[in-house]
C-alpha cells in the first residue's frame, strides 16, 4: 500500500516537472554562455540604461525559445517590479495592421488600468500607442514587445513593424522588440526599410549537447532526498535511474531517438511516455519503459497495417506489386485476379480462393487505406473495373511481410522476382 | 507616427582644437550624484540653448572646418592621445559610450551631408526669395541620413519664422488622399470649409485665388516615405506635385523616398509641364565618411573607447555591404557589449586585480561583432541538425544539382533511402520522413508545396548548395556523399 502511494506520488512529481517549462529550462540555462544569459543581458541593459533594442530568437520548433523568454521576463519582473510592461502578439492572429494595433492598445489599457473602447478607430489606436510609448519613456518604464511567429509579421504588411521600430529610433521611447521565429531567414523577409531599422541581433537556439542532455535527464528523473518519500525508496529510485542512464543499451536508444528529432520538446515527450508506463508495483523505472516509449513514438502505421493482414490480403498486395514491376501503369481488380491465377498455376500454391472472397479481401485493404482508387472519377463503374494503386512502397511491403507472424515463404520469393 | 524627437543633450559642440578643455564627466554638471540609470526627465528638463540652432552661416563655418578629409582624421588621432583612459567597468562611462552610439541619439550637426544640405537650403531659400512654389525630391537607400536631414531642417526653419511646416509620414495615412486633409488641417486660413468639396479641391482653390491677407506665409510640406502614396492610377502623387504648379501656389514640397527614379517613372507629366522636381540623391556612405561620422559621435567623450583600426574595419565592411549607417552603429554597440561581457566576466573571478592598461574595443571584438551581424545562422543550424535531417538535406543538395529544381517527396525519399543503405543506417519510415521534411520547411531550409497526398508534395531547396557543403565538410561521410 505504502509503496504504491509513494510510487504514485513520485510519478506525479516527475510528470509535473516534465510539463513545467521553467523546471526544464532552468538547469539548461545555468551557464553564462547560454542563450538565457545572453537574452537576459540584452534585455536588462535596455531596461537599466533606457535604450531601445531589437532582437530575434531563431530555432526549430520546440527548442524552447518562448520558454526561455518567459524565464527571462519572469526574472526581470521580479528584479524591476514596476518598470516592465509586457505586450504579446502572435503572427497567426495579429498579422493584420488593424488587429495588431487594436490588440496592442487593449493590452496597454489592461496593464495600466485604463478603459479600452472597442470602437476606437485605427488612427485613434495608433495615436494612443505613440502617446503611451512617450509616457512610459518619460516614466522610465520599458515596454517589451514579444512578436511570436515573427516571419508572419514580416511577410504581412509592414506598417506594424515599421511603426514599432521607427518609434524606437526616437529618444523618448523605451522599448524592446523581441521576435520569435522558426525560420532562419526571418530577417531576410523584412522589407528593406524595416530591415535597416532592425538591429541584427540574433540568438540561435541549437539542440542541446550530449552532456547537457545527460545532466538534464538526471535532474528531471531524480527524486529529491528531503521530500515526504521514504528515504529507502528515494535512494533505490535514484540508484536505478543511474544504472539505466549509464547502460549502453539506453545510450543507443537515446542516440537512435535523437538522430531523428533532437529538440528539447521531443525529448520531454519521450521521457513522459517512458515515465507514464512505470510499473506502479515496483515503483521503479526500468529499461523496458524506455523501449516501449521509443517504439510508440517511432510508429510506422503502414507497416503495422501490413503486419495485420491476412494471407489472402498479402497475396493481393504481392500481385499488385508484381503488376507494378511489370510496368503496367494502371491495373484493376480483374488484372490482379489474372495475376493471382498465373501464380497459382505456376507455383501450385494451396491458397486459392474464389473471386468473391478475394473481392472482400480487396475491400478490406481499401478500407484500411493500404490501397486506394487511382482516380476519383468513374464512380459509376463497378469496383472490379476501377483502376487501383498501392499506397505503400515496396520496401514497406517487404519489411511488413518479413515481420508478419505467418507469411508463407513463397510470397517473399514472389516479391523478389 | 512619431516625428523624430529633440537631440540628446550632449554638451555644446566644440570645434576640434578646443578639445583640451574637456574634463572628466561627460554629462552636464548637474549630474553630480552618481546614478545607476540616467533618468529621462534630466534630458527633458534642460532646455536647449539658442546656440543649438544651426544658422546657415554657422553650418558653413563648421563645414569648412570639417572639409579636409584625411587631414582631419590625423588631427583627431592626435587629440586622442590627450584623452584619459577609459574604464569599461564603470557603468556610467559605458553607458555614455553606448548612448553616444545609439541610433536615436541625433548629432547636433549633420556630418558628411553638407553638400546635400547646402543644395536643399539653397533651393528653399530660392523659392522663398522669389515667392514661388517648387518641389524637391530626396532619394537614397535606407540609413543614409535623409530623415536626419529633415530633422535638422525642423530646427532650421525655427530660425525662419516665415515658413509653415507640415511634416507627414505617408506610411501612417490610412488612405492616400488623407495627405491633403493633413496639409489643409495645418493651414487654417479662416475661410469656412465648404462641406461638399474634398480637401484636394479646397487646396486647389486656395492656391488659385489671391489671398486677402498679404502677409501669408509660405508652406513647407515634407512627405516622408513618399512611395506609399503611389496608387495604381498615381493620382494622389500627381495632384500633390501639381499643387506646386498652380498659379498662386505658395507651397514648397519636399518628398523623401528610396527609389531614385520615382519622379521619372511615376510623374512623367510633370516633365512636359516643365516643373520636374529637383532631385537630391543621398548616396550610400563610403568608408571615410562612416569613420568621420563615428568619430564625430565619439569626439565629445573624454576617453578613448575604440581603437581606430577597429572603427576602420567596421566602416570598411559595412560600406562594402550596404553603406547603411544604422548597421554601423548596431555593430559598434554589439562590439561594446562583447567587451562588456568580457570585462564583467573577469571581474567575477578576481576583483582584486587592477584594471589592465588600455582596455578598449579592439580588433578582435569588432571582428566578433561583425561575424555575429553578417553571419547567417544557416550553417550553424545545419551543423546541429539531427543525423537523419542532415541526410535529407544532403540528398536534397544532390538532387537539385542539375537543372531540375524541384521534386516530389517520394523521389526525395528514394534518394534518402539510397544514401542510408549505402552507409548501413536504418532509414526512417515514410511518415517520419515527411515529418522531418515539414520541420525543415518550418526552418526555411526546404520549401514544401501544398498537395493533398503527402507523397506528391513538391520539394525545393531554399538554401545555397555551397552553404550545405561548407556546413557538412567536417563530416567525412557527407563529404563523400556530396562529391
Amino acid at each position: 500500500m505504502g509503496k504504491e502511494n509513494s510510487a504514485e506520488k513520485a510519478l506525479n512529481l516527475i510528470r509535473g516537472r516534465l510539463c513545467d517549462p521553467t523546471s526544464v529550462f532552468r538547469p539548461l540555462s545555468g551557464s553564462s554562455d547560454s542563450n538565457f544569459s545572453k537574452l537576459k543581458f540584452i534585455v536588462s541593459t535596455s531596461i537599466t540604461e533606457g535604450c531601445n533594442n531589437s532582437i530575434l530568437l531563431l530555432g526549430p520548433r520546440g527548442s524552447g525559445k518562448a520558454a526561455v523568454l518567459d524565464l527571462v521576463v519572469g526574472d526581470l519582473m521580479e528584479e524591476y517590479p514596476d518598470s516592465v510592461t509586457l505586450i504579446r502578439l502572435n503572427g497567426l492572429l495579429h498579422s493584420e495592421d488593424n488587429c495588431a494595433f487594436k490588440e496592442i492598445a487593449r493590452q496597454l489599457c489592461m496593464e495600466h488600468h485604463l478603459l479600452f473602447s472597442k470602437m476606437a478607430s485605427f488612427d485613434e489606436n495608433s495615436q494612443f500607442i505613440i502617446a503611451m510609448l512617450r509616457e512610459c519613456g518619460l516614466a522610465h518604464k520599458t515596454i517589451i514587445f514579444v512578436l511570436d511567429e515573427f516571419d508572419m509579421f514580416a511577410q504581412a504588411s509592414d506598417l506594424l513593424l515599421y511603426s514599432l521600430l521607427d518609434a524606437m529610433q526616437s529618444v523618448t521611447s523605451q522599448a524592446v522588440v523581441v521576435g520569435i521565429s522558426s525560420r532562419l531567414d526571418a530577417d531576410q523577409l523584412l522589407e528593406k526599410r524595416v530591415r535597416s531599422r532592425f538591429s541584427h541581433r540574433k540568438i540561435l537556439f541549437l539542440p542541446p549537447s550530449r552532456e547537457e542532455i545527460d545532466s538534464l535527464l538526471e535532474h528531471l528523473l531524480s527524486l529529491p532526498a528531503d521530500s515526504s518519500f521514504p528515504s529507502g525508496y528515494v535512494s533505490q529510485f535514484n540508484e536505478k535511474i543511474k544504472n539505466i542512464t549509464s547502460d549502453t543499451r539506453f545510450k543507443d536508444m537515446l542516440k537512435t531517438f535523437l538522430n531523428a528529432n533532437s529538440t528539447v520538446n521531443s525529448l520531454l515527450k519521450f521521457i513522459f511516455r517512458a515515465v507514464s508506463s512505470m510499473n506502479l508495483e515496483s515503483g521503479l523505472l526500468s529499461l523496458e519503459n524506455f523501449k516501449t516509449a521509443l517504439s510508440s513514438m517511432q510508429r510506422q502505421p503502414k507497416l503495422e497495417a501490413v503486419r495485420d493482414c491476412s494471407i489472402l490480403e498479402l497475396y493481393v498486395l504481392v500481385c499488385m506489386r508484381r503488376l507494378e514491376v511489370k510496368e503496367q501503369s494502371s491495373y484493376n481488380f480483374i488484372s490482379v485476379m489474372k495475376e493471382y491465377k498465373t501464380i497459382h498455376d505456376s507455383f501450385q500454391t494451396s491458397d486459392y480462393y474464389a473471386q468473391n472472397v478475394c473481392l472482400r479481401a480487396f475491400e478490406h485493404l481499401r478500407e484500411r487505406e493500404v490501397i486506394c482508387y487511382a482516380e476519383n472519377r468513374g464512380q459509376s463503374q463497378a469496383v472490379e473495373y476501377r483502376p487501383m494503386k498501392l499506397l505503400i512502397s515496396a520496401s514497406e511491403l517487404h519489411q511488413g511481410m518479413r515481420s508478419h507472424a505467418c507469411c508463407p515463404a513463397i510470397l517473399l520469393k514472389l516479391l523478389d522476382h | 507616427m512619431p516625428t523624430i524627437a529633440g537631440p540628446s543633450l550632449s554638451p555644446h559642440k566644440r570645434i576640434v582644437a578646443a578639445r583640451s578643455e574637456n574634463t572628466g564627466c561627460p554629462r552636464s554638471a548637474e549630474d553630480i550624484t552618481p546614478r545607476k540609470r540616467k533618468l529621462r526627465s534630466d534630458s527633458a528638463a534642460a532646455v536647449p540653448t539658442p546656440i543649438k540652432w544651426k544658422s546657415p552661416r554657422r553650418c558653413a563655418l563648421m563645414a569648412e572646418v570639417e572639409e579636409e578629409p584625411n587631414g582631419m582624421l590625423e588631427t583627431q588621432f592626435d587629440c586622442l592621445d590627450g584623452k584619459s583612459k577609459w574604464n569599461p567597468r564603470d557603468d556610467d562611462q559605458m553607458k555614455a559610450v553606448k548612448e553616444a552610439l545609439h541610433v536615436s541619439t541625433a548629432p547636433s550637426t549633420v556630418v558628411c551631408r553638407e553638400d546635400e544640405q547646402r543644395r536643399a537650403l539653397e533651393f528653399v531659400k530660392g523659392c522663398m526669395e522669389q515667392n514661388k512654389a517648387g518641389s524637391l525630391y530626396i532619394c537614397g537607400c535606407p540609413g543614409t541620413g535623409k530623415s536626419l536631414l529633415m530633422f535638422v531642417y525642423e530646427f532650421f526653419q525655427e530660425g525662419l519664422p516665415c515658413l509653415e511646416t507640415v511634416s507627414v509620414n505617408c506610411m501612417s495615412l490610412t488612405k492616400t488622399t488623407d495627405i491633403f486633409s493633413k496639409v489643409l488641417g495645418e493651414n487654417e486660413t479662416g475661410k469656412k470649409a465648404i462641406g461638399s468639396s474634398t480637401p484636394l479641391e479646397q487646396l486647389q482653390i486656395l492656391f488659385s485665388q489671391k489671398q486677402q491677407s498679404s502677409s501669408s506665409k509660405m508652406m513647407l510640406i515634407i512627405a516622408d516615405e513618399m512611395d506609399y502614396l503611389i496608387t495604381r492610377d498615381r493620382r494622389v502623387l500627381h495632384e500633390l506635385f501639381m499643387l506646386t504648379t498652380l498659379p498662386l501656389s505658395r507651397c514648397i514640397l519636399i518628398g523623401v523616398a528610396n527609389a531614385i527614379d520615382l519622379a521619372d517613372r511615376f510623374l512623367p507629366k510633370l516633365k512636359s509641364l516643365n516643373c520636374k522636381p529637383l532631385v537630391v540623391t543621398f548616396r550610400a556612405y563610403s568608408m571615410q565618411q562612416i569613420v568621420r561620422i563615428l568619430q564625430e559621435r565619439l569626439v565629445e567623450l573624454p576617453y578613448v573607447a575604440f581603437q581606430p583600426k577597429a572603427l576602420e574595419l567596421c566602416a570598411r565592411k559595412v560600406s562594402a555591404a550596404s553603406g547603411d549607417m544604422r548597421k554601423v552603429l548596431s555593430v559598434c554597440r554589439s562590439a561594446l557589449e562583447i567587451l562588456e561581457t568580457e570585462v564583467k566576466g573577469s571581474t567575477d573571478e578576481e576583483p582584486q586585480i587592477p584594471v589592465p592598461e588600455d582596455q578598449m574595443v579592439k580588433m578582435d571584438h569588432m571582428v566578433a561583432a561583425l561575424a555575429k551581424t553578417f553571419k547567417s545562422p544557416v550553417v550553424d543550424t545545419i551543423q546541429s541538425l539531427p543525423q537523419h535531417q542532415q541526410i535529407i538535406v544532403c540528398s536534397a543538395a544532390k538532387a537539385f544539382r542539375g537543372s531540375k529544381k524541384d521534386r516530389t517527396t517520394a523521389e526525395l525519399n528514394n534518394l534518402y533511402m539510397e544514401i542510408c543503405k549505402s552507409s548501413m543506417i536504418t532509414p526512417a519510415g515514410i511518415t517520419e520522413f515527411t515529418n522531418m521534411c515539414t520541420v525543415l520547411n518550418d526552418q526555411g531550409i526546404l520549401k514544401l508545396s501544398q498537395a493533398r497526398n503527402d507523397k506528391l508534395k513538391r520539394v525545393s531547396l531554399r538554401v545555397d548548395e555551397a552553404d550545405i557543403t561548407f556546413a557538412l565538410k567536417e563530416i567525412r561521410f557527407f563529404r563523400n556523399c556530396l562529391l
